[in-house]
């Protein structure tokens, strides 16, 4: 069991209505912190967070990144206690 | 396809249409492309080496065959010239209605030379064009004069869509902008100075006609297509209520932003932090254009309520401000107050003035100030007056703005090309070497964003054709350390990703350099490619519609060709002018000073910076020593007659 922080920007704060939570995750895997994410959010979520074809996190217009300001990926392990953000790719205007 | 160009002299008033030849498209695509091409042939009859500012230098407004096709995918129209403040190619584009509403009065294209004996605008109804008396507008702001003409032509046989210039450009100011439809603006590089320079302060032009399109029904079913891949893009519904705003808490997530002067790379301040703009001041989303699938368009009037500063700024409604009116304000000048932010986003628009080089040259001088490097005594001289030179003070900001616009005093005079001539200029009327204070990139040109611990970027600043600058070779690969596309593009290899090292990061630059000239070419929004609802492959994706439109078939790889050709007429462009590998460089800060917060803290230029250039000029086929192209490189894409030039210009490389 580890314990995993989330905190979300733009679209994902207007879907979660939060700025942030912590989940306690069987697995520490990406992929769990995904699926848990689909499964308490709802489609929105699921559309927003992973790809429908690969099944791999959505990397468009999304960005997932570590504590260390890492992009993170389904198949990464999380430390106990990390930290992930979850925001847009956007830049430039 | 057939495509018009209108030809205006100003000297002489004479006007000429020409039909452009089909082959100019294969070569050229569109858009850009072909602007280029124009200009390129001016410079082959007229002196490369003019002043921007005479009668010799060339403006020309383009649009790409996409645009207003109905494809869905935005519009972008292009102005293209020689550049007054940097002395280079210059280059700008910007949305909204004006570019197929020239489409729609019966022209892809206008190049205008010469210079009016006195203040025109220019008229373009249904295929006829005038050139009017425009005493009357001169002196009035952009959005003034955009009413004005909007009033005096009406709304028969349609609406009267406009380009202007504001104050900035009728003082010849380097750094002034075009303005399109009073709220969308052709930002860089002087454009607004070279319509200045010739006395056009105006275009106004209605159109009732359409565009032909080869295979209307694969055009709509391209077009349907389309739209589906954007309606299940979650994340751009929140572009857009956001558009670049949405940036805004990213950049603070990675330290990203441009704090005064670059001095930091976090924005301060809670308000500009943070999500406020969406809750408080987004009133309604617009379409900038009817043929844009994304609409991210947004649209503010402030009330009085939204903060203690907003009372000054009650009853002010214009666009929302993207991210470099907010990195300009809320980051080089360390403004706090979203209603002052918009308001910022305003008045450059209505002075017609370019913020970044603007910001930049004000944040130069606070940070001067604030270093102890200039005196009251200094002060006095700089602007005939007191000056508080004070961080986020919006209204002194906004009475150095009116300085540089209408070089009233001698900081205006000294600043109107940007910071890089300011601040030469600066210390050789002072003595003394302050250019350790001046952020800029190639050609002098700044840019508010942290940019060091991103390699690509660096490259970006140092290398793309219109002078330091994100949007030729955006290094969205690396930023969103997306090593799908790395893998994509570069054989399976992830570097292009990762920017703690600096493979693939002059590779990545002139990949993207070549796509967005593609892009550029259609006449397409960048961010249609950018929030990638289409698997960001420019080549691919619009390859078919460009097809159907023009009739012109394109393969992928050939379309890639086609986006270097037009980057290697840019470049040979400078290369005329005598750029060389010395000039494609950074500012001192950029390159020496180590960032010290954010994700990535202590990131300096240096420790890639060289690497990077080296690989940047490998993959683009050209000389490592002089940064001139080869001889091989321009036969292989078709630029005989480039390289002829080039070799009696004596800027040619061997090999």
């Amino acid at each position: 069991m580890v314990t995993i922080h989330t905190q979300y920007q733009s679209r994902f704060r207007e879907i979660t209505q939060v700025p942030g939570e912590t989940f306690q995750l069987t697995e520490p895997l990406v992929a769990e912190l995904a699926t848990t994410l689909a499964k308490k959010y709802g489609p929105l979520m699921e559309s927003l967070l992973i790809d429908k074809e690969t099944r791999e996190l959505n990397t468009r217009g999304t960005m997932y990144l570590d504590s260390k300001g890492r992009r993170i990926y389904m198949e990464d392990r999380l430390a106990d206690g990390e930290t992930i953000a979850f925001l847009v790719g956007i830049a430039g205007g | 396809m057939e495509s018009r160009l209108l030809r205006v002299n100003l000297t002489t008033g004479e006007m000429r249409e020409e039909i452009l030849p089909h082959s100019l498209f294969e070569r050229w695509i569109g858009g850009s492309g072909i602007n280029n091409w124009i200009m390129w042939e001016h410079f082959l009859s007229h002196d490369i080496n003019c002043d921007p500012r005479g009668p010799d230098n060339i403006f020309v407004f383009g649009v790409g065959p996409l645009a207003g096709s109905g494809s869905g995918s935005g519009v972008k129209g292009r102005i293209t010239f020689k550049s007054p403040c940097y002395g280079i190619f210059g280059d700008s584009a910007a949305g909204g209605k004006f570019p197929y509403m020239v489409r729609f009065a019966g022209f892809d294209h206008i190049a205008i030379t010469g210079k009016a004996p006195r203040p025109v605008y220019l008229y373009i109804c249904d295929g006829s064009a005038v050139l009017c008396d425009a005493a009357h507008l001169w002196g009035k702001n952009s959005a003034e004069t955009h009413l004005a003409l909007q009033a005096e032509h009406g709304d028969y046989p349609s609406q009267t869509h406009t380009l202007t210039i504001g104050v900035a450009g009728e003082h010849q100011v380097g750094i002034a902008s075009v303005v399109s439809d009073a709220s969308r603006i052709h930002a860089r590089g002087g454009g607004g100075t070279v319509l200045g320079s010739k006395n056009l302060k105006a275009i106004a032009v209605q159109g009732s006609g359409g565009i032909k399109i080869h295979n209307p029904s694969g055009m709509l079913q391209w077009s349907e297509d389309f739209r589906k891949l954007i309606d299940a893009n979650e994340a751009i519904y929140g572009f857009k209520r956001r558009g670049t705003l949405g940036a805004v808490e990213m950049y603070q997530h990675i330290g990203s932003h441009f704090w005064r002067n670059n001095q930091g790379s976090l924005f301060r301040g809670e308000e500009v932090r943070s999500d406020n703009w969406v809750k408080k001041y987004h009133k309604y989303s617009e379409v900038c254009s009817a043929d844009c699938f994304i609409a991210c368009d947004g649209r503010y009037k402030i009330d009085g309520t939204e903060s203690e500063k907003s009372k000054k700024y009650v009853g002010e409604t214009f666009r929302r401000p993207e991210y470099l009116t907010t990195g300009s304000a809320a980051g080089a000048l360390d403004v706090r107050d979203w209603s002052e932010i918009a308001h910022w986003g305003k008045v450059t628009n209505d002075y017609g003035i370019d913020n970044q080089d603007l910001s930049c040259s004000i944040s130069f001088i606070m940070e001067m100030k604030e270093k102890g490097e200039i005196s009251e005594r200094d002060v006095e001289e700089l602007f005939g007056r007191p000056q508080r030179l004070e961080w986020g003070n919006m209204d002194d900001i906004e009475a150095l703005l009116h300085n540089i616009a209408t070089r009233d005093n001698l900081f205006g005079e000294l600043f109107n090309d940007g910071p890089y001539w300011g601040a030469l200029r600066y210390s050789e009327l002072k003595g003394k070497n302050f250019m350790k204070y001046s952020i800029y990139g190639k050609g002098g040109a700044s840019f508010t964003e942290e940019m060091r611990p991103f390699p690509t970027w660096m490259n970006n600043m140092a290398v793309a054709s219109r002078g330091a600058d994100h949007l030729k070779g955006i290094g969205l690969i690396e930023k969103f350390q997306r090593r799908d596309l790395s893998q994509r593009y570069f054989n399976g290899r992830t570097e292009a990703a990762d920017m703690t090292i600096p493979d693939l990061k002059g590779a990545s630059t002139a990949l993207i350099e070549n796509q967005v000239a593609l892009i550029n070419s259609y006449g397409v929004c960048l961010f249609h490619w950018m929030l990638d609802p289409a698997g960001f492959a420019p080549e691919e994706h619009y390859g078919p519609a460009y097809a159907d439109v023009t009739g012109i078939s394109r393969t992928p790889a050939e379309l890639m060709k086609d986006g270097e050709r037009i980057c290697n007429l840019e470049k040979a462009f400078n290369s005329r002018l005598g750029l060389r590998r010395e000039h494609d460089t950074i500012c001192e800060r950029w390159m020496y000073e180590p960032t010290t917060e954010g994700m990535y803290p202590g990131s300096v230029a240096a420790d890639m910076f060289e690497t990077v250039l080296d690989e940047y000029y490998e993959w683009r086929g050209w000389d490592k020593v002089t940064g001139l192209q080869k001889e091989s490189k321009l036969i292989e894409l078709g630029m005989e007659d480039v390289a002829e030039v080039l070799a009696s210009d004596r800027a040619l490389a061997r090999g």
